[in-house]
């Protein structure tokens, strides 16, 4: 029997500054160092089945010759109706009360991929074939996560396991979450401080002030899916 | 109780007036309805051949087994989300109920076909009544009237018969057709 | 005057325009031992190139299907064509398609049943076997593309450990249950009006024949009491089973339209499946028809172009309504005037795949529109043989275009794909053919393809009657 919490502990957030982000793609690295997302190779990548719970988009501004180019780093938006969550068929994609965010369960997963159709964000990545993990690279393994089998999905989980960390320290030390207590791996390593983490419930924290900035919009929000990441483009406008 | 034995007079598949006939005169002769029976290649309605009404309970059954989906699906949609409670999108946990319908609706059907399969199975391989026999011409579309009467009466059989162009078996053994 | 109307400068007269009733099996009669005779013949006839097919397609089974799925389940789903955003692709596809054709066997054998329309005599059989194989490849497809084959009871509902039980609003656990209950319940639709069938099969063959026949026949005999209650509950199937028949497309139609995919999200999918659905089955009827006619001994007899004339009526009427239910999902979307459903619209029509939403088009529209309407077209079996294949082949396009093309191409621009199949897929979908015409191929020579007993009793009701000086057929209600 599972409990269903009343407590809503916090509600996690992500707050993307497109304005900041240089494009350079470390979050997309330590993301998959972090979370043992599997290296498919150069070949799997062209088709399109490289492998990333964040991955950044290089879009062009501006008409030819003045092109620019403007990137936007995109992972699971959390959001709180997702849209693959109820056509799940064995709840390997829910709702997590506790953390606010979207939770995906490898072992319920049968491999539908139905989730990955119904997300606007396309964030859902499907495990095509077994993890290649030659030694001695399985050492680099982090053992916090699980290692992917073939056949399963699998998406960003704002780093549950540094979420799940960062309350146990605090449980330690007899305090209550501070803001910074939880960084997940892509923040840590952004070099522009480009992504904010925090929780949105409190509104002193860093990203509750940051998501309140004029120059914040969510992806696809007219789809009703109410994600967790703000992102901050000013187009010239308002700073940015 | 006198001893019964088990005619059967078989009619061609054009003689169906003939055979409505033959129960007209073997009931005057004092064979009741339920020692008459009448077995054919397609099926003839009891108006045609001036009968009582068969019953079956496949309605009933069927209706009873629709009952028992519609409990088991009630079950599965309103009852296993309190088992394992877990909250997907904005759905509510308990209550989904347009979702439900569907599930209610599949498992119904389930339950009212499959019990009136069960239902046609259970009452063909239950004894029956009536006058028990069997000539592999009734497939070829023949009408076979069979019927149970005192000895003493075959000569008024075999007269009504021939008049009405039929040929008449006595002493029709029930053959085993299945299992 | 009015027996000599001149039209189009040819000369008809009141005989010419009339049909010859013996040209209608139902005012044909032979006596039903001549009948039964021919059935078993069919049955039992085998020839050089049966055995032929036997083998081939039974081949094509082991190596096609169960060969290439097994390599797939070894290895995993990296051997399809599918990558990111097109997660669904030809398996998908085929599903639908496959459980589209079902329709047909409830379509003719049900509906036509309830409105008691007499030329559906001969061949509900053929339409019901069609429909119990058709949802046995189909249903494979759920099991094929599932990324963890091996662990598919997820998604059955029974009681764990954990005491979790399947997602009910999940599109997918509804598929589970609505293909589970038409599996079953066209099955035994398929078994129930078999049972007088296959006690004159019983009656006619020896040996291990007799003995099957004999357990399968329930001891029919052919009392009052068991034509009632298998009247009865052909009755209740055949009402019964038309809900479910529209509730397992509707279902199929939406795992798409509960989506929030660009092009799926369509209140109009329901009966835009269904009638899709309807008009690739009746065709597929047809071809199979066509195919029973043209290789089963006697077949003719049974067959004739009558059956396809009214058939071709009917898929006229589909096809009809099929345009209409396109042309609703199409003007809707194009007139929201939603980004991603325009830009969706325009590829279908002008992208590097528009070849297959024309190939739709002309297949499903054009060519049944411009043929079917003449009588003498869909009086000749073989071309509407021809014609049915097309406007299934029409049907097929329109699921690709539906499925992977629309998922290819969804509200970021940067996420867009092309798709396209890689043999072990194409191999497994080849596989469920053969698995199909394999199926039907054994069972057609294991129980008597024609209802011998609805045949004849249709004959039985079916007079020409003398109205002042022509003999007009008529029909009496025997029920």
């Amino acid at each position: 029997m599972a409990e269903v919490s009343k407590e809503i502990a916090a509600k996690w957030g992500l707050v993307v500054d497109q304005d900041r982000c240089t494009g350079c793609n470390a979050c997309v690295v330590a993301c998959s160092m972090e979370n043992n997302v599997p290296f498919g190779g150069e070949d799997n990548v062209a088709f399109g089945r490289g492998t990333y719970w964040i991955y950044n988009k290089r879009l062009w501004e501006g008409e030819y010759p003045e092109v620019a180019p403007a990137f936007q780093p995109v992972m699971c938006q959390q959001c709180g109706s997702a849209p693959c969550e109820p056509v799940c068929p064995t709840f390997a994609s829910v709702h997590s009360e506790e953390e606010q965010i979207n939770l995906m369960v490898y072992n319920r997963c049968i491999g539908t991929r139905y989730c990955a159709n119904n997300c606007p964000y396309h964030a859902r990545q499907f495990n095509w074939q077994d993890p290649d993990i030659p030694e001695p690279m399985n050492s680099y393994l982090n053992p916090d996560v699980t290692v992917r089998r073939r056949g399963v999905m699998e998406k960003c989980t704002f780093c549950v396991q540094r979420i799940v960390a960062g309350r146990q320290t605090a449980a330690d030390e007899n305090r209550p979450m501070a803001d910074g207590d939880v960084t997940p791996a892509c923040v840590a390593a952004c070099p522009s401080g480009a992504l904010v983490f925090g929780n949105l419930s409190d509104p002193n924290s860093r990203v509750s002030q940051m998501a309140a900035n004029e120059r914040q919009y969510k992806l696809m929000d007219e789809l009703g899916t109410k994600p967790k990441v703000t992102y901050l483009k000013g187009g010239g406008r308002n700073g940015g | 109780m006198y001893s019964k034995v088990v005619h059967m007079a078989l009619f061609k598949e054009e003689q169906i007036d003939h055979a409505a006939e033959a129960i007209t005169r073997l009931r005057s002769l004092g064979i009741p309805d339920r020692d008459i029976s009448v077995i054919s290649g397609i099926p003839y309605s009891e108006r045609i051949l001036d009968r009582p009404m068969s019953w079956t309970r496949v309605g009933l059954i069927g209706l009873a087994g629709a009952v028992a989906g519609f409990i088991i699906a009630l079950l599965f949609a309103f009852g296993t989300p309190f088992l394992y409670p877990l909250r997907v999108a904005d759905m509510p946990i308990f209550f989904p109920i347009p979702t439900s319908i569907v599930v209610v609706f599949e498992i119904t059907m389930l339950g009212l076909l499959i019990s009136t399969f069960i239902g046609v199975f259970v009452e063909t391989i239950s004894p029956s009544y009536g006058p028990k026999g069997y000539h592999p011409k009734v497939s070829d579309g023949n009408i076979a009237v069979l019927f149970s009467g005192p000895m003493d009466l075959n000569e008024k059989f075999h007269s009504t018969f021939a008049e009405l162009g039929a040929t008449l078996e006595h002493d029709v053994e029930e053959e085993k057709l299945w299992l | 005057m009015a027996a000599e109307a001149k039209i189009f400068g040819k000369v008809q007269t009141a005989e010419q325009e009339h049909e010859d009733p013996t040209e209608q099996l139902m005012f044909d009669p032979r006596p039903r031992e001549e009948m039964n005779r021919m059935v078993m013949e069919m049955m039992t006839t085998t020839t050089k190139k049966f055995w032929l097919f036997f083998f081939g397609l039974g081949g094509g089974v082991v190596v096609l299907l169960f060969g290439a799925w097994g390599y797939m389940i070894s290895t995993g789903m990296w051997v399809t064509g599918l990558h990111r955003p097109i997660y669904w692709g030809v398996f998908i596809v085929t599903f639908v398609f496959w459980i589209g054709i079902s329709h047909a066997g409830t379509f003719v054998s049900a509906i036509l049943r309830v409105f008691k329309s007499e030329f559906r005599r001969p061949f509900t059989r053929a339409a019901e076997l069609m429909t119990t194989f058709g949802l046995a490849a189909g249903a494979l497809y759920p099991l094929i593309h599932l990324g963890r084959v091996w662990v598919f009871y997820f998604m059955v509902p029974y009681p764990n450990a954990r005491w979790l039980w399947p997602n009910f609003r999940s599109p997918l656990v509804w598929d589970l249950l609505a293909i589970t209950t038409y599996l079953l319940s066209s099955t035994i639709y398929l078994f129930l009006p078999l049972v007088p069938d296959l006690a004159m099969a019983r009656d006619r063959t020896t040996g291990i024949r007799h003995m099957a026949y004999k357990i399968l026949a329930l001891g029919w005999r052919g009392t009052e009491a068991e034509w009632f209650r298998l009247k009865k509950a052909i009755q209740i199937f055949a009402f019964a089973i038309i809900p479910v028949m529209f509730s397992v497309h509707t279902i199929v139609s939406w795992d798409f339209a509960v989506s929030q995919v660009a092009g799926w999200h369509s209140t109009i999918f329901g009966p835009y499946f269904i009638v899709g659905a309807i008009l690739s089955g009746v065709a597929a009827v047809v071809t199979i028809l066509f195919v029973l006619r043209s290789t089963l001994k006697h077949m003719d007899y049974f067959l004739r172009p009558e059956h396809f004339d009214a058939l071709g009526k009917l898929l006229l009427v589909f096809s009809f309504a099929w345009g209409y239910f396109f042309f609703n999902d199409y003007l809707l979307g194009w007139y929201g005037g939603e980004a991603a459903v325009r830009q969706l619209l325009t590829a279908h029509a002008s992208g590097p795949a528009a070849w297959i939403w024309y190939t739709m088009l002309i297949c499903n529209i054009g060519i049944p529109w411009l043929t079917l309407w003449n009588r003498k077209i869909r009086r000749t079996p073989w071309l509407m043989f021809i014609i049915t294949l097309l406007i299934n082949v029409g049907m097929y396009a329109e699921r690709f275009t539906i499925i992977p093309l629309t998922l290819g191409h969804q509200r970021t621009p940067f996420d867009w794909g092309v798709y396209t199949p890689r043999p072990i897929e194409l191999a497994i979908v080849l596989g469920t053919f053969c698995l199909f015409a394999f199926l039907y191929l054994v069972m057609s020579r294991l129980i008597p393809l024609v209802p011998v007993w609805e045949v004849q009793e249709g004959q039985v009701a079916h007079t020409l009657r003398k109205v002042g000086k022509a003999e007009i057929p008529t029909v009496t209600d025997l029920e």
